[in-house]
């Protein structure tokens, strides 16, 4: 199955036809495509978790059409037989660790795919693996996921989504609150999934960096509607727009701009350090031809 | 669903509604509903329907949304009328049916239920849509202050109020989010037979729990660093304040009891 992701003139009111109706997405289109790494940015309340809960039909759209693979997802479709839907994209919402429940930590990663019916040794060495991914090691299966500190929680609870094996994976600001090397090795682990399995990754983030590194494809969201979206590039080209949406630009870049404003020439404005560092050894090189 | 639960509700405004003393709102709603009672026939419900619909009208709420917040109370409603109408026997008998008949009397007392029932939901929403959760609290306090000569734990009983109040938005926040969790990990909420139904509740249960009980750590930890010890000299914030309004709607109850004891029979 294709597991493009289609947003056709999708709208989200919370609330409809109360005091309290509230819009929070307008005339969205946008296309996730399967084996994409694609990251949503915008501020907080520009709707970028409501657009998230439409990617596996959490929420039905108050207008427009949400495709996910073959399927429609329309305001009047019913609640009924979205299972695989779920199974297909696994959600990880922002600050997972709420959702564990379970008594030990081996029961509370089981407990996705068992919805999803795998039993037995499968299950077992699913549940071993996807701690495995997030640095886990087996001697942590049989405690209590709620003696854990609060970065190892969150580790659970990812592993609990990995282990349902989704083929698109959603990261609602999966390392808010996490240490340096935490995100570090979390953003590693899902850039490696991607590469290796294939699997599609939608990504809300505030780190440009986090952009910058690992995303093919930007949406930028501001108060439900999709102001910009394009390749990582060409979003970042306009680091002047970026300014003064106040989203921030990645560090190499901006590292890039002081020193073009020092004379510098660069032939393609850099996002990553690693691009940064290529182009002034090219510079650099050139400049030594020159002397 | 819990978006459309209008009852309990606030919705801010600025009408005399709204702007009255939450402790006259307060004592004149339980005085509404008290005099409810004294009610027995159909004048004096026509003129309790009026009032209220004044009421309704003065605290500039749409009517859609008040209609709205009965619907989900309908069939509590609905039930009480019947069996008040199949079980009550008296006057003419129009219909039998075993122990089941609608008699004359029987179909007055579940008109009338219907009106008691229908004016004291509506009475309460106005009280709740009218007044914010904290001014209401604030009131139970003042009015329980008496019962501290008791020993009656007045501030304490409102603070918790007001704590629970508070929190309930969070808690359903709370729930859905946690619902949405474990949905996208294959739950089906409310699915299958009634075995699978309590058990789909466990892994909403557990967490909002072990939430909550974080929380309450959290929010006496924070009390306690801001200097909270209790109520004894402790200023307010919002002081209560009787206006010339207030007198006003006191009068207006006063002539609403002479003019109900007037009409009842
Ligand atoms: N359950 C809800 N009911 C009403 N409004 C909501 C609800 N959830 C979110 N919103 C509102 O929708 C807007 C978008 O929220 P959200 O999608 O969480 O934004 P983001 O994830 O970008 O911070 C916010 O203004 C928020 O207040
Ligand atoms: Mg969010």
């Amino acid at each position: 199955m294709v597991m493009d992701i289609q947003f056709e003139q999708v709208g989200y009111t919370y609330q409809p036809d109360t005091p309290f109706a509230f819009c929070a997405l307008k005339d969205i289109n946008l296309t996730i495509k399967e084996g994409s790494y694609t990251a949503i940015v915008g501020h907080t309340g520009s709707g970028k978790s409501t657009l998230l809960q439409h990617l596996n039909a959490l929420i039905k759209p108050t207008a427009g059409v949400v495709k996910i693979g073959d399927r429609l997802i329309t305001t009047d479709t019913p609640n009924k037989n979205l299972k695989e839907v779920r199974k297909e994209v696994g959600i990880v919402f922002q600050f997972p660790e709420a959702q564990l429940f379970e008594e030990t930590i081996e029961k509370d990663v089981a407990f996705g795919p068992k919805n999803f019916g795998v039993e037995g040794e499968e299950l077992k060495k699913v549940v071993r693996d996807s701690l495995q991914m997030v640095g886990l090691d087996d001697s942590y299966l049989e405690r209590s996921p709620f003696e854990l500190s609060g970065g190892q929680m969150r580790r659970v609870a990812i592993a609990g989504v990995l282990a349902m094996k989704p083929s698109v994976l959603v990261l609602d600001e999966p390392t808010a609150g996490l240490d340096p090397r935490g995100r570090k090795e979390m953003m590693g682990m899902f850039y490696d999934l991607h590469k290796e399995q294939g699997i599609t990754i939608v990504l809300v983030t505030h780190l440009m960096d986090d952009v910058a590194n690992f995303a093919d494809y930007v949406i930028v969201l501001e108060k439900g509607q999709v102001i910009k979206q394009g390749l990582p590039k060409q979003v970042f080209t306009d680091t002047q727009w970026l300014t003064t949406q106040q989203l921030g630009v990645p560090a190499a870049t901006t590292f890039a701009q002081q020193l073009m404003a020092r004379g510098f020439q660069f032939d393609t404005i850099p996002l990553t350090t690693k691009e940064l560092a290529q182009e002034i050894a090219k510079i650099l090189r050139k400049s030594g031809e020159q002397v | 669903m819990m978006d459309k639960m209008i009852f309990g509700r606030y919705i801010p405004g600025d009408s005399v509604i709204h702007k009255l003393d939450p402790r006259v709102k307060l004592l004149a709603s339980f005085y509404f509903i008290g005099i409810i009672f004294l009610c027995n026939n159909w004048q004096s419900y026509t003129l309790m329907f009026l009032f209220t619909l004044l009421a309704l009208s003065l605290s500039k709420i749409k009517p859609s949304f008040i209609i709205n917040g009965l619907k989900p109370l309908f069939w509590l409603i609905l039930f009480t009328v019947v069996l008040q109408i199949l079980f009550t026997r008296g006057g003419e008998v129009y219909f039998k049916w075993g122990i089941l008949s609608v008699t004359e009397l029987g179909l007055m007392n579940g008109i009338f239920i219907f009106c008691r029932f229908v004016l004291i939901i509506l009475i309460s929403t106005l009280l709740t849509l009218t007044t914010p959760p904290l001014s209401l609290s604030d009131a139970i306090e003042y009015l329980l202050r008496p019962l501290e000569v008791v020993k009656f734990p007045a501030h304490e009983v409102s603070l918790m109020l007001s704590i629970a109040l508070r929190f309930v938005p969070t808690l359903m926040d709370e729930t859905e989010k946690i619902m949405n969790a474990q949905r996208a990990r294959g739950v089906d909420f409310g699915e299958g037979n009634i075995m699978d139904k309590m058990k789909s509740i466990v892994p909403l249960l557990i967490p909002l729990f072990v939430s909550s009980f974080n929380r309450a750590e959290d929010l006496a930890t924070a009390m306690e660093a801001r200097g909270y010890k209790g109520g004894e000299g402790r200023t307010k914030y919002r002081v209560l304040k009787w206006q010339s309004r207030d007198t006003l709607t006191a009068l207006v109850f006063v002539v609403l009891t002479v003019i109900l004891v007037y009409v009842r029979n």
